[in-house]
């Protein structure tokens, strides 16, 4: 099936696509733009699949160094193509996590807030939300992180994560069903 | 014997089936009812952004509704999280010093810099590489 990519979209494209011509002139800081135009969605997803901003950060630095030494090989949305980068290193991190028996700090929890007043709002619901999450099997997590932290729709959802809309509902479903499970109790 | 004999309506005998409705019961009594859509369904639907916030529902969906209005307020605030500043900053600081160009094209798609010392020894291995062959084909 064919989709229409919306106007603003493909102006979004174009843009990045002259930008990444600069950089590959040798225009080295002109990726900066592309950093500041897309790293707080993409240090979101971090922040919620690894629960942790300093190795929000850390991801987020090193996903930004490999597109920077494989801009040439950006076919289509750079946006999408980076989000694949930083989603795959959550992933791997996670799965060496899993393989070392690493445990969080309880200072390691996600912060990084716009406003600074709330960043010292360690609320309970946050930190229970977090060890909550890091419960979730990692494609559960993802999906949910992706629709309700990050606000995406499923449509796009499917496209970053290259599978259907209603695996994807039902991978949500799930994760919601599993968070009600686990907090109901608590905060109901 | 045939075996359609068996349904005929017109036989009630054995092979009547159990529970076949009667010819004159009315066609809604005969259908099968859709399933109707449960309160946990239009709770997803709500919180998929498909349905309104549901109203008038009691017991398990009237706790997620409110257990997801509660939650709401989180993932909200979680929505408006930024890269802390000094981010960009280092990432800059640590890409690689080489023009990202070379760095990603592979080495048969580099650019080749002919400098005359370059020209001068690629033009004398390809003369003496001539030689041996043209020496090679002579002896054989």
């Amino acid at each position: 099936m064919k989709q229409t990519v919306p106007a603003d979209q493909i102006d979004q494209v174009d843009a990045d696509q002259a930008i990444i011509a600069r950089v590959l002139d040798g225009d080295r800081n002109a990726f900066s733009i592309l950093i500041h135009r897309y790293s707080d969605p993409l240090f979101r997803h971090a922040l919620g699949m690894t629960g942790s901003p300093d190795v929000a950060e850390d991801i987020l630095q090193m996903s930004f160094i490999k597109a920077y030494s494989h801009l040439a090989e950006v076919r289509g949305r750079f946006d999408a193509w980076v989000f694949r980068i930083v989603a795959n290193g959550c992933k791997d991190w996670l799965k060496n996590i899993r393989r070392t028996h690493l445990s969080y700090d309880e200072d390691d929890q996600p912060s990084g807030f716009a406003n600074p007043e709330e960043d010292l709002d360690l609320s309970e619901l946050r930190s229970d939300l977090d060890s909550a999450l890091l419960t979730l099997p990692v494609s559960l997590r993802e999906a949910f992180i992706m629709k309700h932290v990050e606000g995406r729709s499923y449509e796009e959802m499917a496209e970053l994560l290259s599978t259907t809309v209603g695996a994807l509902k039902m991978r949500v479903h799930r994760a919601r069903e599993a968070l009600q499970a686990l907090l109901e109790e608590k905060y109901a | 014997m045939m075996l359609d004999e068996l349904y005929e309506p017109d036989r009630r005998g054995d092979g009547t089936r159990e529970g076949k409705p009667e010819p004159s019961a009315p066609l809604s009594d005969r259908e099968v009812p859709l399933a109707p859509v449960s309160a946990i369904d239009s709770v997803h639907r709500w919180l998929d952004g498909e349905a309104p916030e549901p109203t008038g529902v009691r017991g398990d969906a009237a706790r997620s509704v409110e257990f997801w209005r509660r939650l709401e307020e989180e993932t909200e605030r979680r929505r408006r999280v930024v890269t802390p500043p000094y981010v960009a900053a280092r990432i800059m600081a640590s890409l690689p010093d080489t023009g990202s160009s070379t760095l990603m094209a592979p080495w048969w798609k580099k650019d080749v810099h002919l400098t005359p010392a370059l020209a001068v020894v690629l033009a004398v291995a390809a003369f003496s590489l001539g030689l041996l062959v043209m020496r090679l084909i002579a002896a054989g």
